[in-house]
């Protein structure tokens, strides 16, 4: 069964959800669009994380410091293998692949240490101020370096959390470890989970790691920071600056080591607060049914943010798709279930549903058609269990169909409605009971009225 | 009733209205927020041993027994329950006492017994 945007516990079959690891579940086609920002180890309270920070400036100021002894081309050649680590699937790819760099921006990257005074007496704390002197530097660069030069302990870690959560182990040949001792890459078999697809390797991370962009970066520099912004026209020009006054970026580096408290991870999903929530649901409350003055793409980008944080944590959200149906666009919230409820193991148990398809009707009444499109929707990759969320709560007609569906090809199908939205509203508000158990109570209603 | 009914009487009908209190604040404040489980909990326990004492004479509504977790009763709801029931249960202990001069007492297998009670709510409100 081909899953949504799977992940890899979902292709393990595996019953956690993000909320319960403490790494980031990594996607099987593409990466997470995060990455792992050193500045966080530097900061953080752990002495295994400043230690690790520790080590990978040591190993970053060692290929500027050969670089200087004139081992240039070993220099080159160790900072280009450091650029990519495609094992942990961060960045912006779309196929977990991503391409190292060129052995001319290597190369510019250490001409730093020659360049700069300041930095080749004393080498960088924070090498991710690279950024500031050399272009074509991108966020997940830097996090892939740091992820490179740590990644004898990464894999140490994904070892011990897939032990402990189940996660199958392979061999994997050739995966390129930073030696510490000789300062090198070398090819290494280890045991690390793999996609079984096409036999990729995946590290594991740990989530307090990652940020959206390093607490230390180029825009923050330019927009907040930069003390003559007006004077530099383009990039180039402030990156020249930047190495003819090192002393400003050095002052900035301060200011953003003052303000550290203020550096904190990004979560993978954060929930919209109660308030926002709220507010949500009363322009859905307003909103008329149809699609004139493109009401419903109102209603759906409404729907989506509100019901993926009233479900959270038990389900996490894996995308909003748009799909199309006999000419009709059709647009649905899919959800990983990774049976972290009694009701979503159930589900799964019963209908095989491995990600739950909730598909958006901005309709005043339903009718047969939209009960048809999802069942046969539902034929296809996501088990025989779905939820339309209308406007409205269905005639008895139409109740009547979703029984008869259950009877004739033991298909379930509940139909939430603003109502039910309200109450989960309510309960997202209140907090005693969980918003997820509406959706628990529609289907063991459902449940009640099925034949036998 | 026999007389260990009359001091469990006592106890439930104490909880009853207890709970009634309690809920209704609550039903003010939020009608259709939903009642906790762990409240849920012990409304049911009491309702359970509620209903025993009522037998099927004095109950409310047959087919009730307690409430559903997974019904999500609200703070109304329950409230509504909650009121039936002690409407029944005044009506259990109206039946079952009965005036000696000024004061009320109880009756236990027809007989007049030393153990004092209120006046029927009704005559009461009178």
């Amino acid at each position: 069964m081909a899953l949504l945007r799977p992940r890899l516990n979902d292709f393990y079959n595996l019953p956690f959800t993000q909320e319960e690891v403490d790494f980031a579940i990594p996607f099987l086609d593409e990466d997470l669009p995060l990455c792992v920002d050193p500045f966080l180890l530097w900061k953080s309270p752990s002495m295994q994380d400043n230690s690790l920070h520790t080590a990978i400036t040591n190993s970053f100021n060692h290929l500027g410091y050969i670089f200087n002894k004139g081992q240039e081309k070993q220099a080159i050649e160790v900072l280009i293998k450091a650029s990519e680590c495609y094992e942990v699937g961060l960045g912006d790819s779309r196929k977990r692949v991503g391409k190292p760099f060129g052995e001319k921006l290597a190369r510019n990257i250490l001409l730093l240490y020659r360049d700069i005074p300041q930095i080749n007496k004393s080498g960088f704390i924070h090498f991710e101020e690279i950024q500031l002197f050399v272009d074509n530097i991108s966020k997940d660069r830097i996090s892939d370096i740091a992820c490179s030069f740590m990644k004898s302990f990464l894999i140490d870690y994904t070892i011990q959390l897939s032990k402990k959560y189940g996660i199958p182990l392979m061999k994997s040949k050739n995966i390129s470890v930073y030696n510490y001792k000789t300062n090198s890459f070398d090819d290494e078999e280890v045991e690390l989970p793999q996609n079984l697809e096409n036999g990729a390797p995946i590290i594991l991370v740990p989530k307090r790691w990652l940020r959206y962009i390093p607490w230390i970066n180029y825009d923050d520099y330019f927009e907040r920071y930069l003390p003559k912004k007006d004077k530099i026209s383009d990039r180039i020009e402030l990156l020249t600056y930047n190495r003819k006054n090192y002393d400003v970026v050095q002052a900035y580096i301060k200011i953003k080591e003052r303000e550290h408290k203020d550096c904190k991870n990004d979560p993978l999903f954060e929930p919209i607060p109660v308030t926002s929530a709220n507010r949500k649901f009363s322009i859905i409350k307003v909103l008329p049914t149809g699609k004139t003055e493109n009401v419903d793409r109102e209603y759906e980008d409404n729907a989506c943010q509100l019901v993926a944080s009233l479900v959270y944590p038990q389900l996490d959200f894996a995308k909003m798709q748009s799909r199309t149906e006999s000419g009709i666009l059709i647009r649905d919230l899919i959800f990983y279930n990774n049976r972290s409820y009694d009701f979503l193991k159930d589900i799964y148990d019963q209908y095989e549903c491995k990600q739950i398809v909730m598909e958006l009707k901005n309709v005043k009444a339903l009718d047969g058609e939209h009960i048809n499109q999802l069942n046969r929707y539902l034929n296809e990759q996501f088990g025989r269990f779905g939820i339309i969320l209308a406007r409205n709560a269905p005639t008895k007609q139409i109740f009547k169909n979703t029984i008869d569906l259950w009877s004739g090809q033991r298909k379930c199908i509940l139909i939430l409605s603003d109502d039910d939205l309200k109450m989960m509203c309510q309960l997202f508000k209140s907090r005693q009971r969980l918003p997820i158990e509406v959706i628990k109570k529609k289907f063991v209603e459902f449940t009640r009225y099925c034949p036998g | 009733m026999k007389e260990k009914d009359i001091e469990l009487y006592e106890k439930l009908n104490a909880q009853l209205e207890g709970l009634y209190e309690e809920i209704s604040i609550l039903s003010k404040k939020s009608p259709n927020d939903a009642v906790n489980k762990f409240k849920l909990k012990f409304i049911n326990q009491v309702l359970t041993d509620v209903s025993s004492i009522l037998a099927e004479k004095y109950r409310p509504f047959k087919d009730f027994q307690s409430f559903s977790e997974d019904d999500l009763p609200t703070n109304a709801d329950v409230t509504f329950m909650l009121s039936q029931y002690i409407n029944c249960m005044e009506k259990l202990r109206a039946d079952n006492i009965r005036c000696d001069y000024e004061s009320w007492y109880w009756v236990v297998s027809g007989q007049i017994t030393s153990i004092q009670t209120a006046p029927p709510k009704k005559i009461k409100e009178k």
